[in-house]
């Protein structure tokens, strides 16, 4: 059974008896109600939890290849598209990426109600290198969420597409800009912020949904009072227990001032636990790339957070990678699940780290309960010490040992890890984690960089290309099981699976490819391929299914891009092996083009 | 004197490229060791992180290949378009960074070196004194 907060009603009716008092925090009750209608797609993750599992099974094991093109949009936008629509009561509300356009469609008609475009400064998109995506909207009582690339955060009037109100959530003139959904929890709307890569130092913001005025901000790295921490009860893990973070528990762990252009930067999905009042999210890469120049273990970067909702006070922190020296951003999405975690049930927390490390934890405390590889190949650490949480680094493999200027190679995973943003489901019924997975190594070689603001801050030349001595292929799209960290099946694909899956009621679990192709299989048996259709460009979307009057609709955006996507496999020590093998993304070009569009699809009449 | 005499073979083998004051552009030993100045440029292009777009080889991301770009492209309008940036095409402006701007002109060289085949690899490496 799935036990997750919008299915206990009596808490709905609570919430709504509770909006007549002023000064309490509230639950939503207009978002509660909506993503609790399996008919409506309204989150991002379809709830909360991100578990991105739908309740409709008019589409089934049984009838899902007779599915058909029911109809399509474009946005006429070519850079790549994550993230997918929100359908609310009968409206669907699409995004773009730079210059991050918004439409409202009449799902009777698919006619455009209203659009809205942003006028942004050009100068971001450099700033966004090597592509603009953006992905996704929020929706509540009656306001459409759009986090801007120029960082401004902006309120849409959803009847109208009016601006209600906008709020600058961080100066791109230093590189913050952003490319995270925001997030709706209570009665604020939760956004964080990008530019790892340019030095800027990341923190989680929380916004009145009604007036945009900024309720709290904590940052990922720095002094105890901004982070939001209190050293005495906020926690970690260490030494096998759940124990207080002490003072300056970031500063301790940076040389000098370098805390300041930190990195730790937040733009991945973010879950929350109504009946814990906390929102879950990972924080990035510490900057530069080049670990030579920020000795110590960089706390919170790569760290997994628990916040209070209503205040931003850190509860509990768990740092994935100290001291990185490969970007394993540890931004991707945390998973809210109660699942038998080594028989016991639990109120977990399941995460699949960039680092190629899938964690169980105890959401409630943080506590660590399994870390296991989910692709076999992962080789720069052996394990993750379950006492210390920390993994244990292989010297061969280690950048800041071998040093500055020395190209380290064969490490797996790549930077871009092996899940990047691309979201994994949760299956109530299987109990299982639905991945898309990366299965590429990478040659990394850190130098020596220096600080100017509002420039690139990176540090490293790095080339990547498949797992060696594999299937040959880039990805893997696998089933996992949280409770004892084992992978249960494996399909193997020719790219990274760089789209969000989506399981349902009907048996089913979606998902994209690079090349273009929606895939349909059975949720118990994820060989069996039951469908497949070559959208007009390669997918970076995320699955979503909603119903219209009776009929439900499947769909997901297209338009190739992201860091897949754009062909980041260069960078090879020998010329001659410029466009083989060595260069895997640069071969999609023979599979696929630019171009931005919604696909929809339904059974036959 | 016969080490110098060499060098000079080497470099008219790899059709070492001048400027126009008749002083070499780079020069390049072996197709990946350069003189002091082009190193600059490498190290340059290295600081800036230009690869995110243009490539590790410079053979082009999202950004165009410059490999095939520095074939048409004079030195003014190189100039211009890393000062100013093509902020449409998501080129940004380097007229900020002083590092870039102060190297500017090795910078060229060691792009140059690369467009002409004459530097036949990203990695460059200086040559041995």
């Amino acid at each position: 059974m799935r036990i997750s907060w919008h299915t206990r009603l009596p808490w709905a009716g609570l919430g709504l008896a509770l909006a007549a008092l002023p000064g309490l925090a509230l639950a939503n009750a207009d978002v509660e109600k909506l993503t609790a209608n399996p008919k409506n797609w309204a989150m991002q993750a379809g709830d909360m939890y991100n578990q991105r599992h739908s309740q409709l099974k008019q589409i089934n094991t049984g009838n899902v290849g007779k599915m058909q093109v029911a109809w399509t949009f474009s946005t006429g936008v070519l850079r790549g598209h994550e993230g997918s629509p929100l359908v609310i009561d009968g409206t669907m509300y699409l995004h773009s990426p730079f210059p991050n356009k918004v439409w409202a469609l009449d799902l009777e008609s698919q006619k455009i109600l209203w659009k809205y475009e942003p006028k942004q400064d050009p100068a971001v998109i450099p700033q966004m290198c090597c592509d603009t995506v953006n992905r996704g909207l929020a929706y509540a009582e009656g306001k459409v969420f759009l986090q801007q690339a120029d960082s401004n955060l902006v309120a849409l009037d959803a009847k109208t597409g009016k601006v209600v109100w906008t709020v600058k959530n961080g100066d791109p003139k230093l590189g913050a800009v952003n490319t995270n959904a925001p997030h709706v929890f209570k009665d604020k709307v939760i956004t964080g912020i990008s530019g790892g890569e340019w030095g800027v130092r990341g923190f989680l913001a929380a916004y009145d949904i009604n007036t945009g005025k900024q309720v709290w901000k904590g940052y990922s790295v720095g002094p105890d009072a901004e982070m939001l921490i209190d050293p005495k009860t906020t926690t970690t893990w260490m030494d096998g227990a759940v124990k207080p973070v002490g003072p300056d528990s970031s500063l301790k762990t940076w040389k000098g001032d370098q805390w300041k252009i930190g990195g730790g930067t937040t733009w991945g999905w973010y879950s929350y636990d109504k009946a814990l009042n906390q929102v879950f999210y990972g924080t990035g890469n510490p900057s530069t790339w080049n670990p030579a120049q920020r000795p110590g273990d960089n706390k919170w970067t790569m760290s997994i957070w628990s916040r209070d909702v209503d205040t931003g006070k850190v509860k509990w922190v768990y740092q994935m990678t100290p001291y990185d020296e490969w970007d394993f951003d540890g931004i991707n999405e945390m998973i809210l699940a109660d699942i038998n975690v080594k028989g016991k049930p639990t109120k977990a927390l399941v995460h699949f780290d960039r680092n190629g490390f899938a964690y169980t934890l105890d959401r409630t405390n943080g506590a660590l309960l399994v870390a296991e590889k989910y692709d076999p190949v992962v080789n720069w650490a052996t394990h993750v010490d379950m006492k210390t949480g920390r993994p244990q680094v292989v010297s061969k493999y280690s950048t800041a040992q071998n040093g500055p200027d020395v190209n380290t190679k064969g490490i797996c995973p790549a930077a871009l890890g092996s899940k990047d943003q691309q979201p994994a489901a949760y299956d109530p019924e299987t109990k299982l984690f639905y991945v898309p997975t990366n299965h590429v190594c990478m040659d990394y070689e850190p130098f020596q960089v220096e600080y100017t603001a509002g420039q690139p801050y990176v540090g490293a030349t790095l080339s990547m290309y498949p797992a060696p001595n594999s299937h040959g292929g880039m990805g893997n799209f696998i089933t996992w099981d949280a409770g004892t960290g084992k992978i249960v099946q494996s399909k193997a694909e020719k790219f990274s699976v760089w789209s969000g899956a989506l399981t349902t009621a009907g048996g089913i679990a979606c998902y994209g490819t690079l090349e273009g192709y929606l895939k349909c299989v059975d949720k118990k048996n994820i060989s069996k391929e039951l469908f497949k259709f070559k959208t007009p460009s390669g997918i970076i979307g995320n699955v979503f299914t909603y119903e219209h009057k009776g009929k439900q609709y499947l769909g997901v955006f297209s338009g190739i891009g992201g860091w897949a996507g754009i062909g980041m496999a260069a960078g090879l020590e020998k010329d001659q092996e410029g466009l083989g093998a060595v260069g895997g993304y640069r071969e999609l070009s023979q599979y696929t083009e630019l171009g931005g569009s919604l696909t929809v699809f339904a059974l036959p009449n | 004197m016969l080490r110098k005499l060499l060098l000079g073979v080497v470099l008219f083998a790899a059709g070492a490229s001048y400027g126009q004051d008749q002083t070499p552009l780079y020069t390049v030993v072996d197709g990946y060791k350069v003189d002091p100045f082009t190193m600059k440029g490498f190290r340059t292009w290295r600081a800036a992180a230009c690869d995110r777009c243009h490539g590790a080889n410079q053979e082009g991301l999202v950004g165009p290949s410059l490999v095939n770009s520095l074939k048409t492209l004079s030195k003014a309008d190189f100039v211009k378009t890393v000062r100013d940036g093509r902020l449409d095409k998501g080129m940004q402006s380097f007229g900020s960074s002083q590092q870039v701007m102060d190297n500017i002109d090795a910078l060229y060289a060691y792009l140059k070196g690369r467009s002409d085949g004459a530097i036949t690899r990203a990695k460059v490496e200086p040559i041995p004194q």
